[in-house]
Parts: structure tokens; C-alpha cells; sequence
């Protein structure tokens, strides 16, 4: 598993909003479950001394860390304060910070990206799902009841196809390592290359299914600069240009990003690419036998 | 949303970037006020949302006695199917040299990303492919306000000094106007001095409001209809209607329907927590658009409750047929609620996908 395991302790932004609420129920559930630590202090300022779900709540960061040993982080704060929470929380000294907010305008995102990484933390999202490592840990949103534990890791930018796709591996009896939502946003923290690189370094992971979409190249950028067995997919591919399909990084602008040339130019690098999801179980099972 | 080329051309000039003397007009009896500041020779640019409108004849070049007579005839254009409402009526330009300049959000970087070259005018797509190395690219930091003196030494390098600091101004507009891109194409040097023969800027969609914008021109009336709901939508012209939870599943289903050799009439992604109230309208919606013969639902997630979906589905009472693919919590419930009314469920993406298909053929 990456970045986190059951070991981790989790701080959740925006703790007493009704998203925040919700999901530290669902995190801590999941954490009783597989007996890990879970959420263990939430921040809302202004609301420091209230309880979510028996969780403390502070004002600030900075409390929250005098008084628990916390490593991640999630995000449920507005679009308009959501990049100042990722700041505080690089600046607290947080190592893995995961942004749920959807609709942060761009440059507020590439600049609390850019100083999350000058203070040395990983930002996953915005606008994302979330990761989770079956039978460890779940920092996010995914319905922990499609996942199965195993040696593939899962890269996505989007959320409900990444369910869709866990849902047939499970199905298939092919479980996961770690499956990371990366986030469907032009400018996000963690790339492929990114989540990749960790995946390299774990050795749970045997193999990766990497789900992109229409939008930019870091698919292709990812795919190349790994000697992990990939499967890939991309969504898409009926997508008109210069139309946003939902998520704000999935246009295709100035004749770049479209599906058909990613898929070509995956398949150019020796990466299978599915052409829906039903197939890529099989698919994932031919890079495990060689055949 | 795309600024139309009056709009940029207002922003740039308020960052002190010389732009040629122009009016807007909306009839062409406005123009003659105009002729003595515009001067002998007059370029006339139609204001419409679309790329690509010098070669479909929406720009046109008149002197002051043409004009008026040149702007009537392109006011009864219409350029790629848009009617011409607005008209940029701007001075001629004595061009020697035409740069290009353009800064945009970098995925690879998650930075601003510049590029200037000096063999502008043309298409930068063509110079990228034919000449990459006639491009200079340079990476700034969002964290700084304006870019360091070498950073413009190396992009301008032996193009005129006035460059520079319109290079930095541009900076200052991309980052202070939330722009995803801002383009100049041309840049122009004339015995007057530099100017912005042309500039392009697109504003984030996720920033209209603190921008000043009210409305997203760039959407459809459906589309904004949609926007209203908390949907997002883009239409398309086919007889499958879909209606979907999350921006990826949504697309692969759109895929798949072209995999399986139909044509989907629309995107929409109904967003998290579908409540019936909500998936009732996505479903009218959908079914208002005169092409659709059949809507698929594919709707998957832990959060999303089935008999809820169900329920919505009913409520919205259409004539079309409607296909379900529902996963999630009370299926059974779900299911229960639409076999009884008489609706198709099937289990899978590819079987919601496959039976539409046949439907349509």
C-alpha cells in the first residue's frame, strides 16, 4: 500500500460541515473494520472543542498536531477556501494531504500546490475521490464494499469509474493494493508519474490499471516512465473538442489531449489499452501469466 | 468562457499593452462617428464566439470610403452559422514583424507555461510541428507576481526591448484574471511601436463569479438549464440519451454507446447523492431534447440510493423508453419499484449500453 496504512492518523478539514460529517462516519467505520487508526482530530475554525462522531474538533491545524499524531489528511472545506486548506495544512507539516473540494479555480490550486510541495507535502485531488488500501486504510470517499485486497494498484481520474472498474476486478477475484482517485481537475497535486513512482516502491503492487480520460498527456507522461505492467483505459473517446465532459481538466483543446491519439501513443509505448472496462480484468490477469 | 476579442483587448489595455485604435459598433451607422480616429485604412473583425472566423470571411479590410458599405455586408453574414452582432472596426496596422506570445496552465508542471516565438502570425500548431526549436518555452512560478528579468531576457532574446515588460503585463493578466489561457497572435512591431494585432483570453469557468461574470456565454441554453440543477451537460446530436453519476463513468458510457454502433444525444452527469427530485429532472431534461428515442441511466456508487433513483425515474413520467443500470444501496428495493412499473433494469454497463443500441437501429 502507499501512502498511508493503518498506522496512519487522518485529520479531516471542514469536520463539522455535512459532508465532513458523513464521511468521517463512513472513514471510521471503515477504520474499526480493518483496525486502523482513522480520523482522529477534525478542524473547522471557529468550532474548536465540538465532537463529530466522538472525533475532537479544533480551530486550527496546528492544534489539531499538539495533541495527535497525524500524518494525512482530507479535505471537504468550500471551493473558496479550499486551497488556503491545503496550505495551512503543508505548513502544519502534514506528509499526504487529499482535497475532495470540486470547482477550486486553477490558480488558487497551483498556487497551494506549488507551496505544498516547497514545505515537502504530496497533494492528492482536487476534486478527487480519494485513496484507499483494502484491509488498511480509506482516506476519502470510496465505497470500501467494491474493494478486495491484493497486488494491483489503481491510478484514476475520475470517481465512479473507478468504482465501476475495482467492482470487476473484485468481481473477478483480482484484488487491489492501493487505489488512488487523482483527481479530474487540469491542475492536480499527484500525477501517474507521481503515484507510479510510489507504486514502484511498493512491494504489494505487482501490477497497475491506469484509467485516464480526454485532457492534457500525463497519461502517456506516466505510462513511459515505469517498468510496472500497465493496462490502461481512457475515457472519452466519442468526446467533441473544446468541450468540458464534466470534470474541468477533460476538454480537448487546440486539437490536443483527444482520446484516440493518447490510446495510440500508449500503445506505441507497449501498454494494452481496453476498450471499455468489462475487459479489463482479462486483461490484467494475461500481464499477471505472461500469456 | 472565451473573452471576445473587444473584451481582451479592453483587459489587455488597462495592463497598459498597446492595442490599435478600435471601436465597437452594432450597425454600421455607428462607423462614421468613428472614420477620422481610425484613419485611412480599416480592418473590420466580426465579435463572434468561434474560432477560425478570418477564413470563413469574418474579417474584412475597407479604407474610409468602403467602409460603411463593407461593415452593412458583414453584418448581414453570418460566419460558421452565427449571425454577426458586434463588429471590432480598428485602425490598419503598418506591420513589419509578427511574434507570438501565449501563456497557459501547464498540466506537466502544474505551472504557468509561456511561450514566445518569433516566427508568429502563422499557426503556432504548424511552427510547433515544423520548426519545435523556433519556440521558446519558459516555466514561471505562481508564487511570484511577475517574472524574473531573466525569464524575459530568454524568451524575448533578440527581439525588440519593448517586448519584455509586455511579456511580464501578460503575465500579470493570466494570473490576476484567473485566465487559463492568454494569447497574443499576433504581436506586432510597426514604425509606431509595439502593438496586439489580436488577443485571446479564456477565463477559468470555475472563477466567473469573482471575475464578474453572471452567465457562461460558452454554454447552450439546455447546457445552462442543466448548470442551474448542479448537472453537468454537453449536448450532442444522437438518439441516446444518457444519464450517468461522475464525469468518467458518464463518458465511458458515451463510449461504449459507440463502441456498440450507436449515437449518444447527450453527456450528463447527474453529480453524488442522486435524490429523486434531482434524477427526475435530469430525466425530463434529457427527454426534452428532440432527438432522443431512448435514455440510458447508468448510475453507480455507495452513496447513491437506488430506490430514490427509482423514484425520480417514475416521477418524471416521459414517453421515451428508459434503460436502468442501477448499483448501490436498497437494489433490490430499486429494482422492485421500476420492474413494477414496467421499466428495463439490467446489470451491467455494457447490457444498458448494448440493449439501447437495439433499440435505435
Amino acid at each position: 500500500m502507499i501512502y498511508g496504512d493503518k498506522k496512519t492518523g487522518i485529520l479531516v478539514q471542514g469536520a463539522t460541515g455535512k459532508q465532513g460529517e458523513f464521511h468521517i462516519g463512513l472513514m471510521n467505520t471503515y477504520a474499526r473494520e480493518v483496525g486502523g487508526r482513522g480520523v482522529v482530530a477534525g478542524v473547522t475554525p471557529g468550532k474548536g472543542g465540538q465532537q463529530v462522531h466522538g472525533v475532537p474538533v479544533y480551530n486550527t491545524v496546528k492544534d489539531a498536531m499538539s495533541e495527535h499524531d497525524i500524518s494525512a489528511s482530507v479535505i471537504f472545506v468550500p471551493a473558496g477556501a479550499a486551497s488556503d486548506a491545503i496550505m495551512e495544512e503543508a505548513n502544519a507539516g502534514i506528509e499526504t494531504i487529499v482535497c475532495i473540494t470540486e470547482h477550486i479555480p486553477v490558480h488558487d490550486t497551483m498556487k497551494a500546490i506549488a507551496y505544498a510541495t516547497m514545505q515537502g507535502s504530496s497533494v492528492i485531488g482536487p476534486n478527487c475521490p480519494g485513496l484507499l488500501s483494502p484491509g488498511e486504510v480509506k482516506m476519502g470517499i470510496m465505497p470500501s464494499g467494491l474493494f478486495s485486497r491484493g497486488n494491483v494498484g489503481v491510478i484514476s481520474r475520475s470517481g465512479t469509474l473507478t468504482y465501476e472498474v475495482v467492482d470487476e476486478l473484485t468481481r473477478a477475484g483480482i484484488g487491489q493494493s492501493t487505489v488512488v482517485g487523482i483527481g479530474g481537475d487540469p491542475v492536480i497535486g499527484q500525477t501517474f508519474v507521481d503515484v507510479l513512482k510510489e507504486f514502484e516502491n511498493d512491494p504489494q503492487t505487482k501490477a497497475v490499471v491506469l484509467i485516464g480520460e480526454v485532457g492534457g498527456n500525463l497519461e502517456e507522461e506516466g505510462a513511459k516512465c515505469t517498468d510496472l505492467p500497465i493496462v490502461a483505459y481512457i475515457a472519452g473517446i466519442s468526446a467533441p473538442p473544446d468541450k468540458r465532459m464534466g470534470h474541468a481538466g477533460a476538454i480537448v483543446e487546440g486539437g490536443e489531449g483527444d482520446a484516440r491519439s493518447k490510446i495510440a501513443r500508449l500503445k506505441k509505448n507497449g501498454v494494452p489499452v481496453a476498450s471499455r472496462p468489462s475487459e479489463i480484468p482479462d486483461m490484467v490477469r494475461k500481464l499477471f501469466c505472461g500469456c | 468562457m472565451k473573452l471576445r476579442e473587444h473584451e481582451a483587448k479592453k483587459v489587455i489595455k488597462e495592463y497598459g499593452i498597446p492595442v490599435p485604435a478600435g471601436f465597437l459598433i452594432r450597425t454600421a451607422t455607428e462607423l462614421p462617428a468613428h472614420l477620422d480616429a481610425l484613419g485611412d485604412k480599416i480592418v473590420l473583425k466580426a465579435q463572434v464566439d468561434i474560432g477560425g472566423r478570418g477564413k470563413a470571411g469574418g474579417i474584412l479590410m475597407a479604407d474610409k470610403k468602403t467602409a460603411v458599405a463593407t461593415a452593412e455586408a458583414l453584418f448581414k453574414k453570418e460566419i460558421k452559422g452565427l449571425p454577426v452582432k458586434e463588429i471590432l472596426a480598428e485602425q490598419q496596422l503598418d506591420i513589419q514583424h509578427e511574434y507570438y506570445l501565449s501563456i497557459t496552465v501547464d498540466r506537466s508542471s502544474k505551472q504557468p507555461l509561456i511561450l514566445f516565438t518569433e516566427a508568429g502570425g502563422v499557426d503556432i500548431e504548424i511552427t510547433a510541428k515544423e520548426n519545435p526549436g523556433a519556440i521558446k518555452k519558459v516555466i514561471a512560478t505562481p508564487l511570484m507576481r511577475d517574472l524574473p528579468p531573466f525569464m524575459l531576457r530568454e524568451l524575448a532574446g533578440k527581439a525588440p526591448k519593448e517586448i519584455m515588460p509586455i511579456i511580464n503585463k501578460l503575465y500579470r493578466v493570466f494570473l490576476e484574471k484567473d485566465a487559463l489561457l492568454a494569447e497574443i497572435n499576433p504581436l506586432v512591431t510597426t514604425p509606431q511601436g509595439v502593438f496586439a494585432a489580436d488577443a485571446k483570453i479564456i477565463v477559468d469557468d470555475n472563477a466567473l463569479g469573482r471575475q464578474g461574470f453572471t452567465i457562461n456565454r460558452d454554454l447552450t441554453d439546455r447546457e445552462r438549464e442543466a448548470e442551474k440543477h448542479g448537472f453537468s451537460y454537453v449536448e450532442l446530436n444522437g438518439a441516446i440519451g444518457v444519464i450517468g453519476n461522475g464525469a468518467g463513468l458518464t463518458m465511458s458510457t458515451l463510449d461504449l454507446i459507440e463502441f456498440y454502433g450507436g449515437k449518444a444525444a447527450n453527456f450528463l452527469d447527474v453529480g453524488g447523492g442522486a435524490e429523486s427530485e434531482r434524477v427526475m429532472h435530469a430525466v425530463r431534461l434529457v427527454a426534452s431534447v428532440p432527438s432522443v428515442k431512448v435514455i440510458v441511466v447508468n448510475l453507480l456508487g455507495g452513496i447513491t440510493k437506488c430506490d430514490e433513483v427509482a423514484k425520480g425515474i417514475i416521477a418524471a413520467g416521459i414517453s421515451q423508453k428508459v434503460i436502468v443500470r442501477l448499483a448501490g444501496t436498497n437494489e433490490a428495493e430499486g429494482r422492485r419499484l421500476l420492474t413494477e412499473k414496467g421499466y428495463e433494469m439490467l446489470p451491467t454497463m455494457d447490457s444498458v449500453v448494448k440493449k439501447a443500441v437495439e433499440v435505435t437501429a
